[in-house]
Protein backbone atom coordinates (compact mmCIF):
# COMPACT_ATOMS: atom_id res chain seq x y z
CA UNK A 1 0.00 0.00 0.00
CA UNK A 2 2.66 2.29 1.37
CA UNK A 3 5.16 2.02 -1.70
CA UNK A 4 2.05 1.89 -4.36
CA UNK A 5 1.74 5.29 -2.96
CA UNK A 6 4.96 6.77 -3.18
CA UNK A 7 5.44 5.32 -7.04
CA UNK A 8 2.01 7.19 -7.75
CA UNK A 9 2.92 10.50 -5.91
CA UNK A 10 5.17 10.99 -9.52
CA UNK A 11 2.03 12.59 -10.71
CA UNK A 12 -0.12 15.40 -9.01
CA UNK A 13 -3.64 14.58 -8.48
CA UNK A 14 -5.86 16.45 -10.97
CA UNK A 15 -9.20 15.59 -9.54
CA UNK A 16 -9.29 19.54 -8.46
CA UNK A 17 -8.55 20.74 -12.29
CA UNK A 18 -10.83 18.53 -14.03
CA UNK A 19 -13.80 19.71 -11.56
CA UNK A 20 -13.20 23.02 -12.09
CA UNK A 21 -12.82 22.98 -15.50
CA UNK A 22 -16.38 20.78 -15.79
CA UNK A 23 -17.99 23.69 -13.79
CA UNK A 24 -16.73 26.27 -16.21
CA UNK A 25 -18.47 24.17 -18.91
CA UNK A 26 -21.50 23.03 -17.24
CA UNK A 27 -22.00 27.28 -16.09
CA UNK A 28 -21.51 28.17 -20.03
CA UNK A 29 -23.81 25.56 -20.83
CA UNK A 30 -26.39 27.01 -18.65
CA UNK A 31 -25.65 30.36 -19.98
CA UNK A 32 -26.72 29.10 -23.59
CA UNK A 33 -29.57 27.43 -22.65
CA UNK A 34 -31.06 30.12 -20.69
CA UNK A 35 -30.85 32.38 -23.54
CA UNK A 36 -32.09 30.07 -25.62
CA UNK A 37 -35.10 29.69 -23.07
CA UNK A 38 -35.59 33.29 -23.59
CA UNK A 39 -35.97 33.17 -27.13
CA UNK A 40 -38.68 30.79 -26.82
CA UNK A 41 -40.45 31.91 -24.07
CA UNK A 42 -40.23 35.27 -25.37
CA UNK A 43 -41.85 34.40 -28.79
CA UNK A 44 -44.97 34.50 -27.31
CA UNK A 45 -44.68 38.40 -27.58
CA UNK A 46 -45.01 37.93 -31.25
CA UNK A 47 -48.49 35.70 -30.96
CA UNK A 48 -48.80 31.91 -29.80
CA UNK A 49 -48.69 30.57 -33.02
CA UNK A 50 -45.20 31.88 -33.21
CA UNK A 51 -44.47 30.39 -29.21
CA UNK A 52 -46.21 27.12 -30.53
CA UNK A 53 -44.41 26.61 -33.56
CA UNK A 54 -41.14 26.97 -32.18
CA UNK A 55 -42.48 24.31 -29.72
CA UNK A 56 -43.92 21.95 -31.39
CA UNK A 57 -40.53 22.47 -33.45
CA UNK A 58 -38.65 21.69 -30.31
CA UNK A 59 -40.87 17.93 -30.24
CA UNK A 60 -40.75 16.93 -33.63
CA UNK A 61 -37.35 16.92 -33.83
CA UNK A 62 -37.35 15.48 -30.14
CA UNK A 63 -35.06 18.47 -28.83
CA UNK A 64 -37.25 19.13 -26.25
CA UNK A 65 -37.88 15.45 -25.14
CA UNK A 66 -34.06 14.74 -25.14
CA UNK A 67 -32.53 17.97 -24.29
CA UNK A 68 -34.73 18.85 -21.22
CA UNK A 69 -33.82 15.71 -19.29
CA UNK A 70 -30.23 16.75 -20.19
CA UNK A 71 -29.99 19.94 -19.22
CA UNK A 72 -31.93 18.72 -16.19
CA UNK A 73 -28.66 16.57 -15.90
CA UNK A 74 -26.41 19.71 -16.48
CA UNK A 75 -28.64 21.50 -13.90
CA UNK A 76 -27.81 18.76 -11.41
CA UNK A 77 -24.45 18.28 -12.46
CA UNK A 78 -23.89 21.75 -11.98
CA UNK A 79 -24.88 22.15 -8.23
CA UNK A 80 -22.86 19.34 -7.48
CA UNK A 81 -19.18 21.32 -8.44
CA UNK A 82 -20.60 24.85 -7.68
CA UNK A 83 -21.86 23.70 -3.99
CA UNK A 84 -18.48 22.66 -3.28
CA UNK A 85 -17.69 25.93 -3.09
CA UNK A 86 -20.42 26.89 -0.50
CA UNK A 87 -19.63 27.23 2.55
CA UNK A 88 -22.01 24.39 5.32
CA UNK A 89 -19.81 24.62 8.14
CA UNK A 90 -21.02 27.69 10.81
CA UNK A 91 -17.49 28.43 10.97
CA UNK A 92 -16.21 29.53 7.34
CA UNK A 93 -19.98 31.30 6.75
CA UNK A 94 -19.52 33.46 9.67
CA UNK A 95 -15.79 34.27 8.27
CA UNK A 96 -17.22 34.94 4.76
CA UNK A 97 -19.71 36.93 6.12
CA UNK A 98 -18.11 38.93 8.69
CA UNK A 99 -15.20 39.91 5.82
CA UNK A 100 -18.23 40.59 3.02
CA UNK A 101 -19.27 43.32 5.90
CA UNK A 102 -15.67 44.99 6.91
CA UNK A 103 -14.56 45.00 3.21
CA UNK A 104 -18.43 46.15 1.86
CA UNK A 105 -16.82 45.62 -2.07
CA UNK A 106 -19.28 45.47 -4.73
CA UNK A 107 -17.61 41.76 -6.47
CA UNK A 108 -17.03 40.30 -2.77
CA UNK A 109 -21.17 40.48 -2.09
CA UNK A 110 -21.93 39.48 -5.20
CA UNK A 111 -20.18 36.56 -5.07
CA UNK A 112 -22.82 35.84 -1.45
CA UNK A 113 -25.64 36.81 -4.05
CA UNK A 114 -24.54 33.78 -6.45
CA UNK A 115 -24.53 31.67 -3.69
CA UNK A 116 -28.37 32.56 -2.81
CA UNK A 117 -29.44 32.93 -5.59
CA UNK A 118 -27.77 28.96 -6.66
CA UNK A 119 -29.23 27.69 -4.01
CA UNK A 120 -33.03 29.29 -4.55
CA UNK A 121 -32.69 28.08 -8.34
CA UNK A 122 -32.05 24.40 -7.43
CA UNK A 123 -35.37 24.35 -5.45
CA UNK A 124 -37.97 26.60 -7.52
CA UNK A 125 -35.90 25.49 -10.75
CA UNK A 126 -36.16 21.95 -10.14
CA UNK A 127 -39.98 22.91 -9.40
CA UNK A 128 -40.13 24.32 -12.91
CA UNK A 129 -38.39 21.65 -14.73
CA UNK A 130 -40.90 18.98 -13.50
CA UNK A 131 -43.88 20.72 -13.86
CA UNK A 132 -43.28 21.71 -17.59
CA UNK A 133 -41.69 18.48 -18.20
CA UNK A 134 -44.59 15.91 -16.74
CA UNK A 135 -46.83 18.25 -18.87
CA UNK A 136 -45.58 18.37 -22.46
CA UNK A 137 -46.59 19.41 -25.29
CA UNK A 138 -45.27 22.96 -24.33
CA UNK A 139 -48.31 25.16 -25.32
CA UNK A 140 -48.82 28.90 -24.66
CA UNK A 141 -52.18 28.85 -23.64
CA UNK A 142 -51.25 25.84 -21.43
CA UNK A 143 -48.42 28.76 -19.95
CA UNK A 144 -50.76 31.20 -20.31
CA UNK A 145 -53.18 28.99 -18.13
CA UNK A 146 -50.98 28.55 -15.48
CA UNK A 147 -49.73 32.29 -15.04
CA UNK A 148 -53.02 33.35 -14.80
CA UNK A 149 -54.23 31.15 -12.04
CA UNK A 150 -52.11 33.70 -9.75
CA UNK A 151 -49.66 31.64 -7.98
CA UNK A 152 -47.53 30.84 -10.80
CA UNK A 153 -47.14 34.10 -11.61
CA UNK A 154 -45.83 35.39 -8.15
CA UNK A 155 -43.18 32.12 -8.78
CA UNK A 156 -42.51 33.29 -11.98
CA UNK A 157 -41.95 36.83 -10.83
CA UNK A 158 -39.09 35.91 -8.21
CA UNK A 159 -37.72 32.90 -9.90
CA UNK A 160 -36.94 35.58 -13.18
CA UNK A 161 -34.79 37.83 -11.17
CA UNK A 162 -33.20 35.31 -9.25
CA UNK A 163 -31.70 33.79 -12.45
CA UNK A 164 -30.94 36.70 -14.13
CA UNK A 165 -28.70 37.84 -11.13
CA UNK A 166 -27.17 34.60 -11.23
CA UNK A 167 -26.57 33.70 -15.11
CA UNK A 168 -25.38 37.50 -15.09
CA UNK A 169 -23.13 37.49 -12.34
CA UNK A 170 -21.89 33.88 -12.99
CA UNK A 171 -21.29 35.00 -16.80
CA UNK A 172 -19.06 38.00 -15.29
CA UNK A 173 -17.27 35.63 -13.18
CA UNK A 174 -16.77 32.81 -15.52
CA UNK A 175 -14.92 35.84 -17.56
CA UNK A 176 -12.90 36.73 -14.48
CA UNK A 177 -11.99 33.15 -13.20
CA UNK A 178 -10.72 32.26 -16.94
CA UNK A 179 -9.03 35.46 -17.64
CA UNK A 180 -10.84 36.43 -20.68
CA UNK A 181 -11.74 39.31 -18.76
CA UNK A 182 -9.00 41.40 -17.44
CA UNK A 183 -7.63 44.54 -15.99
CA UNK A 184 -7.99 46.70 -19.57
CA UNK A 185 -11.78 45.21 -20.07
CA UNK A 186 -12.96 44.58 -17.03
CA UNK A 187 -15.46 47.80 -16.23
CA UNK A 188 -16.71 47.71 -19.75
CA UNK A 189 -17.27 43.97 -19.68
CA UNK A 190 -19.56 44.37 -16.32
CA UNK A 191 -21.33 47.68 -17.65
CA UNK A 192 -22.03 45.33 -20.45
CA UNK A 193 -23.42 42.36 -18.54
CA UNK A 194 -25.27 44.28 -16.10
CA UNK A 195 -26.94 45.71 -19.20
CA UNK A 196 -27.59 42.56 -20.58
CA UNK A 197 -29.07 41.27 -17.40
CA UNK A 198 -31.29 44.49 -16.70
CA UNK A 199 -32.51 43.86 -20.71
CA UNK A 200 -33.35 40.08 -19.74
CA UNK A 201 -35.23 41.05 -16.98
CA UNK A 202 -37.09 43.10 -18.94
CA UNK A 203 -38.59 41.02 -21.98
CA UNK A 204 -38.99 38.33 -18.83
CA UNK A 205 -41.24 41.02 -17.42
CA UNK A 206 -42.76 42.19 -20.72
CA UNK A 207 -43.25 38.06 -21.69
CA UNK A 208 -45.25 37.26 -17.83
CA UNK A 209 -47.09 39.77 -19.01
CA UNK A 210 -48.32 38.84 -22.22
CA UNK A 211 -49.32 35.70 -21.10
CA UNK A 212 -50.76 37.24 -18.02
CA UNK A 213 -52.76 39.70 -20.26
CA UNK A 214 -53.24 38.44 -23.53
CA UNK A 215 -52.84 35.07 -24.31
CA UNK A 216 -55.83 32.86 -24.26
CA UNK A 217 -55.52 30.57 -21.82
CA UNK A 218 -56.60 26.89 -21.82
CA UNK B 1 -6.43 74.88 12.97
CA UNK B 2 -6.59 71.48 11.62
CA UNK B 3 -9.69 68.92 11.66
CA UNK B 4 -10.28 66.93 14.84
CA UNK B 5 -9.72 63.55 14.18
CA UNK B 6 -11.02 60.72 16.09
CA UNK B 7 -9.43 57.40 15.87
CA UNK B 8 -10.91 53.99 16.83
CA UNK B 9 -8.06 51.50 17.39
CA UNK B 10 -8.43 48.17 17.94
CA UNK B 11 -6.65 47.03 21.31
CA UNK B 12 -5.29 43.46 22.45
CA UNK B 13 -2.22 41.94 23.71
CA UNK B 14 -2.01 38.58 23.45
CA UNK B 15 1.11 37.90 25.50
CA UNK B 16 -1.07 39.21 28.93
CA UNK B 17 -3.70 36.95 30.15
CA UNK B 18 -5.69 39.65 31.07
CA UNK B 19 -6.09 41.60 28.16
CA UNK B 20 -9.59 41.74 26.44
CA UNK B 21 -10.35 42.62 22.57
CA UNK B 22 -11.80 46.00 22.21
CA UNK B 23 -11.72 49.06 20.84
CA UNK B 24 -10.17 52.25 22.09
CA UNK B 25 -10.76 55.66 21.05
CA UNK B 26 -8.35 58.47 20.22
CA UNK B 27 -8.40 62.10 19.78
CA UNK B 28 -5.95 63.96 17.46
CA UNK B 29 -5.70 67.50 15.69
CA UNK B 30 -4.55 67.14 11.85
CA UNK B 31 -1.65 68.67 10.66
CA UNK B 32 -1.12 69.29 6.86
CA UNK B 33 0.41 66.43 4.85
CA UNK B 34 -0.49 64.18 7.92
CA UNK B 35 -0.21 59.94 7.03
CA UNK B 36 -1.26 57.52 9.43
CA UNK B 37 2.22 56.73 10.10
CA UNK B 38 2.93 60.22 11.42
CA UNK B 39 -0.84 60.32 13.21
CA UNK B 40 0.38 56.65 14.68
CA UNK B 41 3.13 57.90 15.85
CA UNK B 42 2.01 60.90 17.70
CA UNK B 43 -0.57 58.76 19.37
CA UNK B 44 2.02 56.41 20.32
CA UNK B 45 4.39 59.38 21.71
CA UNK B 46 1.69 61.85 23.17
CA UNK B 47 -1.44 59.74 24.38
CA UNK B 48 -0.04 56.01 25.03
CA UNK B 49 3.41 54.27 24.79
CA UNK B 50 1.87 50.73 24.84
CA UNK B 51 -0.03 51.07 21.30
CA UNK B 52 1.30 48.45 18.67
CA UNK B 53 1.91 49.11 15.09
CA UNK B 54 4.45 48.50 12.76
CA UNK B 55 6.86 50.42 10.00
CA UNK B 56 9.67 50.35 8.57
CA UNK B 57 10.45 52.04 5.55
CA UNK B 58 7.19 55.01 5.63
CA UNK B 59 7.54 54.89 1.95
CA UNK B 60 5.46 52.09 1.07
CA UNK B 61 8.41 49.96 0.22
CA UNK B 62 8.14 47.58 2.98
CA UNK B 63 5.51 46.51 3.42
CA UNK B 64 5.11 45.97 6.75
CA UNK B 65 2.26 48.89 8.02
CA UNK B 66 -0.67 47.30 6.04
CA UNK B 67 -3.45 47.03 8.04
CA UNK B 68 -7.33 47.24 7.80
CA UNK B 69 -8.17 51.24 7.47
CA UNK B 70 -12.30 51.85 8.07
CA UNK B 71 -12.59 47.76 6.87
CA UNK B 72 -10.00 48.32 3.90
CA UNK B 73 -6.41 47.14 3.96
CA UNK B 74 -3.97 49.21 3.06
CA UNK B 75 -0.51 50.67 3.89
CA UNK B 76 -0.88 53.24 6.48
CA UNK B 77 2.23 55.21 5.65
CA UNK B 78 0.90 56.11 2.13
CA UNK B 79 -2.53 56.58 3.59
CA UNK B 80 -3.42 60.49 4.20
CA UNK B 81 -5.63 61.27 6.76
CA UNK B 82 -7.08 64.13 4.16
CA UNK B 83 -8.82 61.38 2.05
CA UNK B 84 -10.27 60.03 5.57
CA UNK B 85 -13.50 61.05 7.07
CA UNK B 86 -13.16 62.24 10.68
CA UNK B 87 -13.80 59.31 12.12
CA UNK B 88 -11.17 56.75 11.59
CA UNK B 89 -11.47 52.71 12.05
CA UNK B 90 -7.77 50.78 12.81
CA UNK B 91 -8.01 47.52 12.88
CA UNK B 92 -4.88 44.65 12.32
CA UNK B 93 -4.98 42.36 9.23
CA UNK B 94 -7.58 39.55 9.50
CA UNK B 95 -6.07 35.87 8.23
CA UNK B 96 -2.29 36.83 9.44
CA UNK B 97 -1.35 35.57 13.24
CA UNK B 98 -1.60 38.61 15.86
CA UNK B 99 1.02 40.37 17.36
CA UNK B 100 -1.03 42.78 19.57
CA UNK B 101 -3.06 46.01 18.22
CA UNK B 102 -2.42 46.52 15.08
CA UNK B 103 0.75 44.42 14.82
CA UNK B 104 0.54 41.17 12.75
CA UNK B 105 2.92 38.61 12.06
CA UNK B 106 2.82 38.77 7.93
CA UNK B 107 6.25 37.13 7.75
CA UNK B 108 5.87 33.61 8.98
CA UNK B 109 2.59 33.36 6.46
CA UNK B 110 4.92 34.75 3.45
CA UNK B 111 7.89 32.57 4.16
CA UNK B 112 5.79 29.37 4.16
CA UNK B 113 4.25 30.76 1.03
CA UNK B 114 7.59 31.21 -0.79
CA UNK B 115 8.70 27.95 0.06
CA UNK B 116 5.59 26.57 -0.88
CA UNK B 117 5.86 28.05 -4.64
CA UNK B 118 9.60 27.35 -4.17
CA UNK B 119 10.02 31.14 -5.34
CA UNK B 120 13.93 30.61 -6.91
CA UNK B 121 14.67 30.33 -10.18
CA UNK B 122 14.81 26.56 -10.84
CA UNK B 123 17.79 25.48 -13.26
CA UNK B 124 20.00 22.63 -13.75
CA UNK B 125 22.56 25.12 -15.17
CA UNK B 126 25.90 24.84 -13.70
CA UNK B 127 26.67 28.74 -12.11
CA UNK B 128 29.84 30.19 -13.55
CA UNK B 129 30.52 33.22 -11.49
CA UNK B 130 32.93 34.63 -14.59
CA UNK B 131 30.78 33.96 -17.09
CA UNK B 132 29.00 36.99 -18.50
CA UNK B 133 25.52 37.42 -18.01
CA UNK B 134 22.98 36.27 -20.30
CA UNK B 135 21.05 39.04 -21.33
CA UNK B 136 17.58 39.29 -21.05
CA UNK B 137 15.00 41.01 -23.41
CA UNK B 138 14.17 44.11 -22.43
CA UNK B 139 10.29 43.88 -22.54
CA UNK B 140 10.03 40.63 -20.90
CA UNK B 141 12.46 41.97 -18.00
CA UNK B 142 10.32 45.03 -17.66
CA UNK B 143 7.42 42.30 -17.58
CA UNK B 144 8.88 40.53 -14.94
CA UNK B 145 9.97 43.63 -13.15
CA UNK B 146 6.15 44.40 -12.94
CA UNK B 147 5.43 41.73 -10.84
CA UNK B 148 8.33 41.64 -8.89
CA UNK B 149 7.09 44.61 -7.08
CA UNK B 150 5.16 43.09 -4.37
CA UNK B 151 6.27 44.04 -1.24
CA UNK B 152 4.73 41.20 1.11
CA UNK B 153 2.49 43.39 2.81
CA UNK B 154 -0.51 41.08 2.99
CA UNK B 155 -3.62 43.26 1.96
CA UNK B 156 -4.22 41.27 -0.79
CA UNK B 157 -4.79 38.33 1.36
CA UNK B 158 -6.56 40.21 3.78
CA UNK B 159 -9.01 41.02 1.10
CA UNK B 160 -9.85 37.68 -0.44
CA UNK B 161 -13.04 36.06 0.89
CA UNK B 162 -11.38 32.67 0.19
CA UNK B 163 -8.40 33.35 2.24
CA UNK B 164 -10.66 34.65 5.37
CA UNK B 165 -12.44 31.16 5.01
CA UNK B 166 -9.49 28.83 4.74
CA UNK B 167 -6.22 28.89 6.06
CA UNK B 168 -4.98 26.60 3.34
CA UNK B 169 -5.48 28.76 0.45
CA UNK B 170 -2.85 30.16 -1.29
CA UNK B 171 -3.85 33.63 -1.98
CA UNK B 172 -3.35 36.46 -4.81
CA UNK B 173 0.31 36.98 -3.89
CA UNK B 174 1.29 33.73 -4.28
CA UNK B 175 -0.26 33.12 -7.49
CA UNK B 176 1.63 36.26 -8.34
CA UNK B 177 5.02 35.01 -7.60
CA UNK B 178 4.20 31.24 -9.25
CA UNK B 179 3.43 33.96 -12.58
CA UNK B 180 6.82 35.64 -12.17
CA UNK B 181 8.35 32.32 -12.41
CA UNK B 182 6.70 30.75 -15.04
CA UNK B 183 7.35 34.10 -17.34
CA UNK B 184 11.34 33.51 -16.38
CA UNK B 185 12.97 31.60 -19.04
CA UNK B 186 15.67 31.00 -16.82
CA UNK B 187 13.79 28.97 -14.55
CA UNK B 188 13.74 25.25 -16.36
CA UNK B 189 10.22 23.87 -14.17
CA UNK B 190 7.96 21.92 -16.40
CA UNK B 191 4.05 22.85 -16.76
CA UNK B 192 3.34 19.92 -14.59
CA UNK B 193 5.88 20.97 -11.78
CA UNK B 194 3.79 24.28 -11.74
CA UNK B 195 0.43 22.26 -11.98
CA UNK B 196 1.45 20.54 -8.35
CA UNK B 197 2.27 23.44 -6.77
CA UNK B 198 -1.28 25.43 -8.13
CA UNK B 199 -3.28 23.59 -9.66
CA UNK B 200 -5.51 22.21 -6.83
CA UNK B 201 -8.05 23.59 -4.62
CA UNK B 202 -5.52 25.20 -1.90
CA UNK B 203 -3.72 26.34 -4.85
CA UNK B 204 -5.72 28.32 -8.43
CA UNK B 205 -8.69 26.78 -8.27
CA UNK B 206 -9.94 27.19 -5.31
CA UNK B 207 -9.54 31.28 -6.05
CA UNK B 208 -13.68 32.37 -6.52
CA UNK B 209 -12.48 35.27 -8.52
CA UNK B 210 -13.91 38.12 -6.17
CA UNK B 211 -11.16 40.42 -6.96
CA UNK B 212 -10.97 41.74 -3.50
CA UNK B 213 -7.14 41.10 -4.00
CA UNK B 214 -6.80 43.07 -7.33
CA UNK B 215 -9.00 46.37 -5.68
CA UNK B 216 -6.81 46.53 -2.86
CA UNK B 217 -3.37 45.83 -3.97
CA UNK B 218 -1.61 49.40 -2.73
CA UNK B 219 1.19 48.29 -5.27
CA UNK B 220 -1.40 48.23 -8.01
CA UNK B 221 -0.02 44.93 -9.20
CA UNK B 222 -1.83 43.49 -11.84
CA UNK B 223 -3.07 40.45 -9.63
CA UNK B 224 -6.70 39.80 -11.87
CA UNK B 225 -4.44 39.07 -15.36
CA UNK B 226 -2.06 36.17 -13.24
CA UNK B 227 -5.15 34.35 -11.74
CA UNK B 228 -7.15 34.09 -15.26
CA UNK B 229 -3.88 33.38 -17.00
CA UNK B 230 -2.98 30.75 -14.27
CA UNK B 231 -6.39 28.97 -14.05
CA UNK B 232 -6.59 29.36 -18.09
CA UNK B 233 -2.93 27.37 -18.49
CA UNK B 234 -3.85 24.96 -15.49
CA UNK B 235 -7.15 24.01 -16.88
CA UNK B 236 -5.99 23.53 -20.05
CA UNK B 237 -2.72 21.23 -19.16
CA UNK B 238 -5.53 18.78 -17.16
CA UNK B 239 -7.52 18.23 -20.18
CA UNK B 240 -4.56 17.74 -22.54
CA UNK B 241 -3.72 15.44 -19.72
CA UNK B 242 -6.85 13.79 -19.65
CA UNK B 243 -7.14 13.53 -23.40
CA UNK B 244 -3.87 11.78 -23.59
CA UNK B 245 -4.64 9.26 -21.40
CA UNK B 246 -8.32 8.48 -22.83
CA UNK B 247 -6.26 8.29 -26.62
CA UNK B 248 -3.09 6.82 -25.62
CA UNK B 249 -1.01 7.23 -28.86
C1 LIG C 1 -29.11 24.12 -9.17
C2 LIG C 1 -28.99 25.25 -8.57
C3 LIG C 1 -27.75 26.08 -8.68
C4 LIG C 1 -26.85 26.29 -7.68
C5 LIG C 1 -26.92 25.77 -6.27
C6 LIG C 1 -25.82 27.12 -8.21
C7 LIG C 1 -24.73 27.58 -7.49
C8 LIG C 1 -23.68 28.25 -8.02
C9 LIG C 1 -22.54 28.73 -7.29
C10 LIG C 1 -22.32 28.60 -5.81
C11 LIG C 1 -21.69 29.29 -8.16
C12 LIG C 1 -20.35 29.94 -7.82
C13 LIG C 1 -19.25 28.98 -8.05
C14 LIG C 1 -17.92 29.62 -7.84
O1 LIG C 1 -17.83 30.78 -7.43
O2 LIG C 1 -16.90 28.94 -8.10
C15 LIG C 1 -22.29 29.18 -9.44
C16 LIG C 1 -21.72 29.62 -10.61
C17 LIG C 1 -22.39 29.71 -11.81
N1 LIG C 1 -23.70 29.35 -12.07
FE1 LIG C 1 -24.88 28.38 -10.81
N2 LIG C 1 -26.08 27.39 -9.51
C18 LIG C 1 -27.28 26.79 -9.84
C19 LIG C 1 -27.94 26.83 -11.05
C20 LIG C 1 -27.50 27.54 -12.15
C21 LIG C 1 -28.24 27.72 -13.36
C22 LIG C 1 -29.63 27.16 -13.64
C23 LIG C 1 -27.45 28.46 -14.19
C24 LIG C 1 -27.69 28.97 -15.56
C25 LIG C 1 -28.79 29.20 -16.07
C26 LIG C 1 -26.22 28.73 -13.51
C27 LIG C 1 -25.16 29.42 -14.03
C28 LIG C 1 -23.97 29.63 -13.39
C29 LIG C 1 -22.78 30.18 -13.99
C30 LIG C 1 -22.63 30.61 -15.41
C31 LIG C 1 -21.80 30.22 -13.00
C32 LIG C 1 -20.34 30.66 -13.14
C33 LIG C 1 -19.55 29.39 -13.28
C34 LIG C 1 -18.27 29.37 -12.53
O3 LIG C 1 -18.00 30.29 -11.75
O4 LIG C 1 -17.53 28.40 -12.72
N3 LIG C 1 -26.28 28.16 -12.26
N4 LIG C 1 -23.49 28.55 -9.34
S1 LIG D 1 0.38 41.48 -4.27
FE1 LIG D 1 0.01 43.61 -3.64
S2 LIG D 1 -1.36 43.44 -1.89
FE2 LIG D 1 -0.49 41.42 -2.22
S3 LIG D 1 1.26 41.32 -0.86
FE3 LIG D 1 2.02 42.00 -2.86
S4 LIG D 1 1.96 44.24 -2.77
FE4 LIG D 1 0.73 43.50 -1.07
S1 LIG E 1 -9.79 36.77 -6.87
FE1 LIG E 1 -9.18 34.87 -5.85
S2 LIG E 1 -7.32 35.39 -4.76
FE2 LIG E 1 -8.31 37.35 -5.32
S3 LIG E 1 -9.56 37.89 -3.55
FE3 LIG E 1 -10.80 36.67 -4.90
S4 LIG E 1 -10.68 34.56 -4.24
FE4 LIG E 1 -8.99 35.72 -3.35
S1 LIG F 1 6.26 51.47 6.40
FE1 LIG F 1 7.12 50.33 4.75
S2 LIG F 1 5.40 50.10 3.47
FE2 LIG F 1 4.61 51.37 5.03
Amino acid sequence: MFTQNVAQAKQPYRTDAYLDTFQMFSGVALILFMWSHMVLVASVNLGSRVMNSIAHFLEATYLAQIGGPMIALIFLAHFVMAARKIPFNYKEQKAMWTHSVRLNHLDTWLWIVQAVTGMIILIMGSIHMWTVLTDLPITAAKSAARIQGGWWLVFYMMLLPVIELHVGVGFYRLGVKWGWITRSNRKSLKNFENRLTIGFITIGLITLFTFYFIIKAA
Amino acid sequence: MGRQLKFNIFRYNPEDPKSVPHMESFDLEETEAMTLYIALNRLREEQDPSLQFDFMCRAGICGSCAMMINGRPDLACHTKTKNLPDEINLMPLPVFKLIGDLSVDSGTWFRAMNEKVQSWVHTDKPFDPNAEEEPMDNQLAEEIYELERCVECGCCVAACGKANMREDFMGAAAFNRIARFMMDPRDERTGTEYFEVVGNEEGIFGCLGLLGCEDVCPKEIPLQDQLGMLRRKMGWQSIRHLFSRLLPD
